[in-house]
């Protein structure tokens, strides 16, 4: 070694530093390192020798693709932890655990791709856990595993479950507050709130509604993501007057309509109301939850063009007036039939129900109870 | 129609309800046992075959069994018809619309070809007379009765065909007689007349021929072997079978053509002319009822010895359109509603049935309308609109920058595919999104729509009074009346098609299905909650999922799906696949595949309903025998109609707590009945 070769690598590590500044996982092979103009042209042997001492040095990770190998750059204050490393079965758990990056190593997989007593693994977890480098964690996918990671980064989302879980549980209840906003908001600006005003002087048929244009749904709330917020704002109340509520009623709106509300504009509004602080909701979040709420029958996608937007169900049957309590916005008139009433739609021994048999139609006791 | 165990039950309790115990008995013995002559009927109903043929004529003669001789052994069997048993259900109901629709005379006349059954037209309008002449004049009462009673006797004992009156002369003695008799409410015989021409002009009833008694298939089968004599080679090779087939199809065609011989006349009869129509719309103020020209009633005169019944099918149709707009107005609103039912009693004067399969014998002018589709100008449906709508009313306004017209107005040539559990194209598909086309959409609409922003605003500046200059105009009428048909058009449901230039039409098959899944849906939701409907409307869509991707889309916890899945498993509304990854089957090595299967379900429903219905009216069957001693006195005729004076208190008010109790339980069968008309008959 040549007193050279510190500089040189030196040089290499920095080189590399750089072309990666922009995209910290970028892998490189061997043509790639050639590339950086460090290591003079066709000196193979050199380059060898180089990334040999900077594997040694944790400096370079080598990762196995099908192309052949390749190397990852491994930031110094990461290498300088291998450093403090004192057995060789910390080095190779440790290895696997920081390859592993955010998903976590599963520790029967550590297992197995090291092929050691279940013993040594514990007690190599042990003191990498009491150096603080690794951390162990629950993924929502499976929480009996147990899982690795390193101590100075997060479990990544697809662990964590991203914004509907807490503490790897699926946090219900602000899933559905969420979804009772983006209900809400749809509604609004979906539908045409007739405040019945005009039932009170006999207008003539044929002239068009008086009715205060809802502010959630005019032109202006569409514009400024300002009054869309205040229109999801949860109490009611300056919308909808408590004495007047009798006769508001939800209208369907005209055919062609083109501002039913998209995804992107629901997010706006959610953001803009900022209902969940701790939690930046994305895009595809709030398409999570519209999905559901479109599986749930409450709204329906509605295609304008390119244009996909969401309208509510059954809007004339989702009366403000019938409010079960103010503010409760998910009200709706249930619909049924015959098979949803007493007694045989109820009936829990239908199955069972014969005559002659142990349940039957005149010795029923749902039909005394319905019948009385 | 599928006839479970539930469904032959609930066929032999109705007949048992309305016909009494001996066809009832003979209707339960052929559901059961198929095809049988009279002496295997009688083992196995143990009754004597004289009793087997008395209530065999009066099946017959309310079409609930069919007929078929042998020529060769001249031997007879007897096959139940339990779509018309069924049919009995829905009584009440189709007298209700043809109140509605045709007035009180159709009603009544409906009403007395129900206890008829098959009857010539003379016969029909004396029973009618009789019963409904005398109804106000309270001396004849009991006579009254005895009249009933003598003429089903006289129907029961068979020879429905035989002409046992003379006609003129019977008809009007009796007339004569009787409007001496009431001088309240004369029943003019021309009316009467009148009535029956219309209603079997809008087939609502139908002529009897001789074929109508044997079953469609066994008609198909008799047609076939008559056209076989015409190949005493046989029938083989392509070109032969086409033949033959091309022979059999135009004999049935014929038989078609035979049958509605007068319903065509009756409808030649400038019956359906609009102008008549507008007439009559005027002088009745909107119930269609008064048929103006005589020219239908002579017809039918001139006839006497048509034999006449009640057409189901049609009927049907009427009960469909009845549930479509309650739909319509669940889902969009009540104006609208009462615009979607003008839509549909101008289109369905041309639609006779709901569905239709091989063996269904049509016209050729049916069977064009059938599969061409029907369908309507924007002026037609105006014209049908009751004039006491607000148009104006029921929908929300929206600025005009709002609203794209090319879309509201978008023209949708095809009808939507019905394509495995899903409906496609119900709104995205169909043509290619506009582009380039412009002739894509409806440009009626434009123009009116900014004199309709003019008017708005307008409006809105002149608040108070200037109600309406430009207002009540016809074309102003038309305008809003078109916003309520967009609507329809534009809903998920899709309850109309935009198909033309001021042209629209229903596919009733694809909307029909929506409306399945809406029942559907709704007894899920009722039964597993919101969450349950939300799993089985995800495993719809996307079809099979294992019960990891599950609980990701839904928004769920494990564990709870898990116990949802399995309810809805147990209650037979999911189906689940298990697909080992090994041999060795365990538990843990297996993926769980979780589906919904529609058909399945569907069918299973239906059966439930049936079910469910037999319940009922067993219960009912109970609640009469608790209540016997009652009943025994309320049946009596001289206390029928007069309950509260003649009866003791207490009895009285026994009597009144089983009549709650029976309005109950028929209000549940009736409720049920809606469910099985949309999972089966619309």
């Amino acid at each position: 070694m040549d007193e050279q070769t510190p500089l040189l690598k030196k040089q290499l590590y920095e080189a590399c530093e750089e072309a990666c500044s922009s995209d910290p996982d970028r892998l490189f092979t061997q043509e790639d390192l050639t590339a950086l103009d460090v290591i003079p042209p066709k000196d193979i042997k050199k380059l060898l020798q180089l990334i040999q001492i900077l594997t040694n040095e944790r400096l370079f990770a080598p990762v196995h693709l099908h192309s052949g190998l390749a190397w990852r750059l491994r930031p110094e204050a990461e290498a300088a932890k291998y450093k403090q490393l004192t057995s060789h079965d910390q080095v190779l758990v440790y290895e696997i655990i920081d390859a592993a990056g955010a998903e976590g190593a599963w520790q029967q997989d550590i297992k197995r791709r090291l092929n050691v007593q279940d013993n040594a693994l514990r007690k190599a977890l042990k003191e990498l856990e009491a150096k603080r480098l690794v951390a162990q964690f629950t993924t929502v996918e499976n929480i009996s595993k147990k899982m690795w990671i390193k101590a100075n980064i997060k479990p990544s989302s697809r662990a964590t479950g991203g914004p509907w879980y807490t503490d790897q549980f699926l946090d219900e209840a602000f899933i559905e507050a969420l979804q009772s906003v983006v209900m809400s908001f749809i509604k609004n600006r979906g539908s045409y709130l007739s405040k019945g005003e005009r039932s009170a002087r006999s207008v003539s048929p044929v002239l068009p509604k008086k009715g205060v244009i809802n502010g959630a749904a005019s032109e202006a709330a569409i514009k400024s993501k300002k009054r869309a917020a205040d229109a999801i704002s949860k109490d009611d109340t300056p919308v909808a007057p408590p004495a007047k509520t009798r006769k508001t009623i939800r209208l369907p709106l005209p055919a062609g309509y083109m501002e039913y509300p998209t995804t992107e504009e629901i997010t706006a509004g959610i953001q803009a109301a900022e209902v969940a602080k701790g939690q930046p909701l994305k895009q595809e979040h709030v398409q999570e939850l519209i999905d559901v709420l479109v599986w749930d029958n409450r709204v329906e996608e509605i295609r304008m063009g390119n244009r996909v937007g969401y309208r509510a169900v059954r809007i004339g049957k989702q009366n403000p007036s019938l409010y079960s309590k103010p503010g409760d916005e998910d009200f709706w008139e249930p619909r049924s039939n015959g098979l949803t009433t007493a007694p045989c739609g109820k009936c829990p021994v239908f199955d069972l129900c014969e005559e002659g048999g142990p349940v039957w139609a005149g010795g029923c006791e749902y039909f005394d109870q319905w019948l009385a | 129609m599928l006839v479970t165990k539930n469904a032959a039950e609930l066929c032999a309790l109705l007949v048992n309800e309305i016909y009494g115990q001996l066809p009832s008995r003979i209707i339960a013995a052929l559901l059961a046992r198929g095809r049988s002559n009279v002496r295997d009927l009688a083992l196995y109903t143990s009754l004597n075959p004289k009793q087997v043929r008395h209530g065999l004529a009066l099946a017959i003669q309310h079409n609930l069994v069919f007929y078929q001789t042998d020529h060769e052994t001249a031997a007879t069997t007897y096959e139940a018809n339990p779509q018309a048993s069924y049919h009995l259900v829905r009584v009440g109901k189709i007298l209700d619309v043809i109140n509605r629709k045709y007035g009180t005379m159709a009603k009544n006349l409906v009403n007395d070809l129900l206890m008829l059954g098959h009857v010539e037209v003379a016969e029909l309008i004396r029973y009618h007379k009789l019963k409904h002449g005398r109804k106000k004049a309270t001396l004849n009462g009991n006579q009254n009765h005895d009249h009933e009673h003598d003429l089903d006797l006289d129907l029961e004992d068979g020879e429905p065909d035989d002409p046992f009156n003379n006609d003129s002369h019977d008809v009007n003695g009796n007339g004569a007689g009787h409007s001496a008799a009431d001088d309240m409410k004369p029943i003019q015989v021309d009316q009467v007349y009148d009535t029956m021409a219309q209603l079997i002009a809008a087939g609502v009833a139908e002529t009897v021929s001789t074929t109508m008694f044997q079953s469609p298939q066994d008609l198909k089968a008799s047609v076939e072997q008559e056209c076989m004599k015409e190949f005493p080679n046989g029938v083989r090779g392509a070109k032969i079978t086409a033949e033959f087939d091309g022979m059999v199809k135009s004999q049935i065609k014929a038989i078609g053509a035979e049958r509605s011989i007068t319903k065509r006349k009756l409808q030649e009869s400038a019956l359906y002319e609009p102008s008549n129509i507008k007439r009559r719309k005027l002088a009745n103020g909107g119930i269609s009822n008064g048929f103006a020209g005589d020219s239908g009633g002579s017809v039918l005169r001139e006839e006497p010895n048509t034999v006449v019944r009640l057409n189901f099918d049609k009927c049907l149709v009427e009960l469909r359109n009845q549930k479509l707009i309650e739909h319509a107005e669940d889902f969009v609103g009540d104006t609208t509603a009462q615009v979607f039912a003008a839509l549909l009693a101008s289109l369905c004067r041309k639609v006779y049935r709901c569905q239709h399969d091989q063996h269904t014998i049509m016209t050729e002018e049916e069977e064009e309308t059938y599969f061409t589709g029907v369908r309507v100008t924007t002026e037609e449906v105006f014209d049908h609109l009751s004039p006491g709508i607000d148009l104006s009313t029921g929908i929300g306004t929206a600025s005009e920058e709002d609203i794209d017209i090319r879309f509201a107005e978008k023209i949708r040539k095809y009808p939507p595919q019905i394509q495995g559990s899903n409906l496609h194209g119900t709104l995205d598909e169909g043509d290619e999104i506009l582009g380039s086309d412009d002739e894509d959409y409806d440009r009626t609409g434009e123009r009116p729509t900014g004199a309709y922003m003019n008017g708005h605003q307008n409006g809105s500046v002149a608040q108070n009074g200037t109600t309406n200059q430009t207002g009540t105009s016809r074309i102003e009428q038309i305008r809003q009346m078109r916003q309520h048909l967009l609507i329809l058009a534009e809903a998920k449901q899709q309850f109309v098609r935009h198909c033309g230039q001021n042209e629209w039409t229903v596919d009733f098959g694809p909307l029909i299905q929506q409306l399945r899944y809406v029942e559907l849906d709704t007894m899920i939701e009722d039964s597993f909650g919101r969450q349950g409907l939300r799993l089985t409307r995800i495993l719809r869509e996307k079809g099979k999922l294992d019960d990891k991707t599950l609980p990701a889309m839904a928004l769920m916890r494990k564990p709870d799906v898990h116990v949802k899945m399995a309810e809805m498993e147990m209650a037979g509304f999911l189906e689940v696949q298990e697909v080992p990854r090994d041999n060795n089957r365990a538990a843990n090595r297996t993926m769980f595949f979780w589906f919904f299967d529609e058909a399945r379900t569907l069918k299973r429903v239906l059966d439930n309903a049936y079910k469910s219905m037999v319940r009922c009216l067993e219960r009912l069957e109970v609640e009469r025998y608790k209540k016997r001693n009652v009943l025994s006195v309320t049946d009596r005729r001289d206390v029928q109609g007069h309950e509260e004076e003649m009866l003791r208190g207490d009895v009285y008010t026994e009597y009144l707590e089983f009549l709650d109790i029976e309005k109950k339980l028929l209000s549940q069968v009736s409720r049920l009945d809606d469910l099985v008309s949309i999972f089966q008959d619309f």
